[in-house]
């Protein structure tokens, strides 16, 4: 196997990864926030608000993933009537499906995380003086977030691996060049190069996530 | 003149009745304990003083301002403006883990009373020096022992500068060995007349720092006097036998 080839295919590959890391930001810088309106939303003292948010992650959590993104790209065109309108741009069908699966599981970890904080923090709060937004904003989610670290870490590490689930949709990405390779150069080779860049990511991740748990460790 | 008075306070969580007709003064710079067995209702009592607690009958009333008249009370901003006053230190210490010491003491100052850095950091640096943990200023509390842990609680407290303090056995959760830095810390307190009520079960400090003695027992006063009237001549049958049970 000469390193010529690989560049040669490297090159595609690259290029397929970029739409990886592209839909993996989208999908994580948006279903984060998104994630935490709907764990407030849960917590929320208005019932509809709450069953609103329960209902979504309850249906969101309970599919798959897969069948979200063929819902997305190929289902809503061919809604009646209104299904014409609904015809999106397949990367842009795709990267809805991504926020809103995930958002559902980052709310279900901030919950989490949120359950984690003892009533005592918002008891010492109140004594001092803290309104709510302050104890929210200065002493809960602080908290939450650290508790919340080492899940958020492990999701995003699932949702660089997910990412490859776009082959099923047809938007060319890091497997898409990888298996088209593998099937005219009847090689193995490209497969062997796509793991590799995929654990280069993972490996990105685990030491960012690594440092984040050491630099909020609060010792 | 009372700086605290109490008058007919009831409480209940469902059907049971942790709090029935409590009635008591407390006068300016009198030190306070409050004792009795587990689930008297006393630290339920103290934690409706600031409002950690809703009562469902009678009145609390703080320095000539009500809290809550005969059950009803007055409006969020007043609630706010009587709690301030007073200070509360935990039997957990709750303090801010993802904070060091300084910024325990810091956070309330700076963000309620938009005290400036200098003024919360001078001020920071002379109560970690009278509760002895100048050391301790960048330490965060996952590293401290729970002697220190309560030491910094009572500190924070402090800072904000209240009239009354309210302390929620605030030994009961350290080693037998620690207990002791923390009485220190109250008892200086005492000397410097600081208006404080103690919930307790260490009946020695009790009577050696407590100007007056409340004794609780199912949610009612039993018995309220001098450490001395109520340790060695005790009225009321309860209080005779509670005081021989803890004495052994």
């Amino acid at each position: 196997m000469s390193m010529d080839y690989i560049v040669q295919i490297g090159k595609p590959m690259l290029e397929g990864a970029q739409t990886t890391i592209l839909l993996f930001l989208i999908s994580i810088l948006a279903s984060i926030p998104l994630g935490f309106v709907f764990t407030l939303m849960v917590r929320s003292a208005i019932k509809p608000l709450a069953w609103l948010a329960n209902a979504y992650i309850y249906v969101f959590r309970g599919t798959p993933l897969l069948l979200q993104l063929l819902f997305f790209c190929f289902g809503l065109p061919v809604l009646p009537v209104i299904g014409e309108y609904l015809v999106l741009d397949r990367f842009v069908a795709a990267c809805l499906a991504f926020v809103l699966n995930y958002a559902a599981y980052f709310a279900e970890i901030f919950r989490g995380g949120l359950l984690a904080i003892d009533k005592g923090q918002y008891e010492a709060s109140k004594v001092l003086g803290l309104n709510r937004w302050q104890t929210t904003t200065k002493v809960i989610l602080p908290q939450m977030f650290r508790v919340a670290l080492p899940a958020v870490s492990n999701e995003s590490i699932t949702l660089v691996k997910d990412t490859a689930l776009l082959y099923a949709v047809a938007v060319p990405e890091l497997l898409h060049f990888a298996y088209t390779a593998v099937n005219r150069d009847f090689t193995i080779m490209p497969f062997v190069i796509a793991g590799v860049i995929y654990l280069l990511m993972t490996l990105v991740l685990t030491l960012l996530f690594k440092y984040l748990e050491r630099r909020f460790k609060y010792e | 003149m009372a700086i605290i008075e109490v008058t007919h306070m009831k409480k209940s969580f469902g059907s049971l009745n942790v709090l029935k007709d409590v009635s008591f003064e407390i006068q300016k710079n009198e030190v306070i304990a409050v004792i009795g067995p587990s689930g008297s209702g006393k630290s339920t009592m103290l934690r409706s003083l600031v409002h950690l607690e809703e009562i469902n009958g009678g009145s609390i009333k703080v320095q000539d301002q009500y809290l809550v008249k005969d059950g009803v009370y007055s409006s969020s901003p007043q609630i706010k403006a009587i709690t301030s006053r007073m200070g509360m230190v935990f039997q957990h210490f709750n303090l801010f883990p993802h904070l060091t010491v300084q910024e325990n003491l810091g956070l309330a100052p700076k963000h309620v009373k938009k005290q400036n850095k200098e003024e919360v950091r001078a001020n920071g640096a002379a109560l970690l020096q009278k509760v002895g943990l100048s050391d301790k200023a960048d330490v965060y509390p996952g590293n401290l022992s729970g002697g220190q842990k309560q030491r910094v609680a009572i500190a924070r407290a402090l800072m904000m500068n209240p009239d009354i303090m309210l302390f929620d056995e605030p030994t009961s959760a350290l080693d037998p060995e620690l207990t002791g830095e923390v009485l220190a810390v109250i008892k200086q307190l005492a000397e410097e007349h600081m208006t404080m009520v103690i919930v307790t079960h260490e009946m020695s400090f009790a009577k050696e720092v407590a100007d007056r003695i409340i004794f609780m027992d199912h949610g009612q006063v039993v018995e309220a006097g001098t450490p001395d009237q109520i340790f060695n001549q005790p009225k009321m049958e309860r209080t005779r036998e509670f005081l021989n049970r803890a004495a052994r």
